[in-house]
């Protein structure tokens, strides 16, 4: 469960580049919901979920998750709720630790860290399993470094490594964007997968149409940084993407949008 | 090269290899490019040789040397995480307080430590020579200090400051206090350092001011030819490694200087020093380049 109250952030107040991302945002998130974010480059999106994680602090508003106010924690104490996952594969893991180091990693998240060793002998068996679930054969190269493997096995190895320790929230932004379409496709599928077997309460941001009506439970368009639309259950399953389309040039005042990015699927 | 200058060179390798340890500690476990080193070294010295002289045990006077480089260490990270100045500045800023600091502590630029007992003193005497006692206590340490660090850095608090080095902003997503991180590591790596100039300043029987001179680029020295001669990732090897880049920097010092042919001087050790640093770190640069240039003519 989320709840987000009328949020504000700007960057750089002050100054002559002074931008308000996000205006006010107000959603509230039921438990195990997963919501697909849309909306065009620079709407806040990415803000949005760093507000979330706690990378950016809200100025005025109040964000309470499972009932906890979080909104002055900082990004590692918000950490035990929230489990991320970047759109950039190198962002997202320790390219110059070994796989077992950074499932290691993701596996104490939230909790205290002490001297005791990182990888014993039944977390090793632990991670081997977990790894082998993805299919993807890695369960043999856990002491390759990060930085070998391929961006769509990075955004695998990174979606397991959100749910090694428990969460309640999971980000994820534009997380396939990196990734060819097939293997897009597959790190959706596991998306999926993951987010139902855990009961996650998800959101997911996309620039492509088709996947914000195909995944999850409900839609929100993030327009100058404000809620332009928030469409689920019934109205959700009866729109299509050329309708979705319609709405978004409405937001944008019905300009011209065969150029933009969201014409993607 | 004679018994003595081999096993003096064995010696003052295996001293600096402490500060290799810390060295690697902040410029490649924190990737914390950190200067304080040059001042952290005389002052374990410095606070060593006083203690000694004021007649406190040499092993209390080497620890609380070690905390007196840990507090220079967190004073650079203060500067760094709290205030914000950039790694390379905050840390020149201590090196330069820490110089008056080591005049202060010692009252005067340099104690002698002739009559005064050093953890040295108990194993003089057992039948071995002075020459082979001196490296053989350091090496104790040594082991001993790379044994534990090796186990720190697998353990969860160890991995997690690694990956504050690699990769701040996931390590922060996954939970991690980086500026906590940040803080232990700088103040290990500087208490590695001073731990350094205490057996330093026993080993040779004087804490100077000066001899923090050229410290850093010593360490970073062992630091790369322990990673040229040793290239592991697990953790203990690479911090044998480290000891074994010491020692070999300082034999192959010591053959340079010996070799009349050459006709050099032990002043310029840190001319020597520098070059061997800066070549270092060209080489990788230029066989890259030679690297991509022959697949672009195979092209
Ligand atoms: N750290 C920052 N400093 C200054 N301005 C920022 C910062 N981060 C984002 N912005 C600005 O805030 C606005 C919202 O950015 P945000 O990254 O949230 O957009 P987005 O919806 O994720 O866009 P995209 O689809 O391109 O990822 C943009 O105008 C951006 O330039
Ligand atoms: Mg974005």
């Amino acid at each position: 469960m989320i709840t987000v109250n009328g949020i504000h952030v700007t960057f750089g107040r002050g100054t002559p580049l002074e931008k308000h991302a996000l205006r006010g945002v107000d959603l509230t998130i039921p438990e195990g919901q997963f919501v697909t974010v849309i909306g065009s480059n620079g709407a806040g999106k990415s803000t949005f979920l760093g507000a979330l994680a706690g990378d950016v602090i809200a100025e005025t508003g109040s964000i309470a998750i499972d009932g906890v106010d979080v909104t002055r924690w900082a990004t590692p104490k918000r950490a035990s709720l929230v489990a991320r996952v970047f759109q950039d594969p190198m962002v997202g893991s320790c390219t110059a630790l070994t796989i077992e180091e950074n499932m290691a990693l993701a596996a104490a998240r939230g909790r205290r860290r002490g001297l005791g060793f990182a990888l014993r002998g039944d977390r090793r068996r632990h991670f081997r399993d977990r790894i082998a679930e993805l299919g993807l054969g890695l369960e043999n190269r856990l002491h390759d470094r990060m930085g070998l493997l391929s961006g769509g096995q990075r955004q695998a190895v990174s979606l397991l490594m959100a749910t090694l320790a428990g969460s309640k929230i999971l980000l994820l932004d534009e997380h396939t964007a990196a990734l060819d379409p097939g293997t897009a496709e597959f790190v959706l599928g596991l998306t999926r997968r993951i987010v139902e077997e855990n009961r996650l309460t998800t959101l997911m941001v996309t620039h492509s149409m088709r996947q914000a009506l195909d995944y999850g439970d409900r839609t929100v368009m993030l327009h100058e940084g404000r809620i332009v639309l928030d469409v689920s259950g019934e109205q959700r399953a009866g729109l299509d993407v050329p309708h979705l389309l319609a709405l978004f040039a409405k937001q944008r005042g019905g300009e011209d949008i065969t150029d933009d990015s969201l014409l993607i699927g | 090269m004679s018994e003595i200058a081999f096993f003096g060179a064995v010696e003052i390798g295996l001293v600096y290899a402490l500060v290799a340890l810390g060295v690697y500690l902040s410029f490649r476990v924190l990737d914390f490019p950190d200067l304080t080193v040059d001042g952290s070294f005389p002052l374990g010295a410095a606070v060593c040789a006083t203690l000694l002289v004021a007649g406190v045990n040499p092993w209390i006077a080497s620890l609380v040397a070690a905390l007196a480089g840990s507090l220079a260490g967190l004073v650079t990270a203060t500067l760094n995480v709290r205030f914000k100045i950039l790694h390379l500045l905050a840390s020149i800023l201590t090196m330069i307080a820490l110089f008056s600091v080591n005049l202060r502590v010692m009252g005067r630029p340099n104690v002698a430590l002739l009559m005064q007992d050093t953890v040295l003193t108990p194993f003089y005497g057992l039948g071995l020579a002075d020459h082979v006692v001196r490296p053989l206590v350091v090496l104790v340490v040594v082991v001993a200090v790379v044994l534990l660090l090796a186990r720190f850095l697998n353990s969860e608090f160890g991995l997690a400051m690694r990956a504050t080095g690699v990769n701040a902003r996931m390590a922060r997503a996954q939970g991690v206090e980086t500026d906590f991180h940040t803080y232990t590591g700088m103040a290990l790596s500087n208490g590695l350092c001073a731990l350094a100039g205490a057996l330093f300043a026993q080993t040779n029987g004087f804490a100077d001011v000066t001899t923090g001179i050229g410290t850093i680029v010593v360490g970073l020295a062992a630091v790369i030819v322990g990673e040229t001669v040793l290239p592991a990732r697990a953790m203990l090897w690479a911090l044998v490694g480290c000891v074994v880049g010491s020692i070999l920097y300082r034999l192959a010092v010591q053959v340079a200087l010996s070799a009349d042919a050459i006709g050099l001087q032990a002043s310029d050790l840190n001319l020597v020093t520098a070059v061997l640093v800066a070549v270092a770190l060209i080489l990788p640069r230029m066989r890259l380049k030679a690297a991509s240039k022959k697949r672009e003519a195979a092209r």
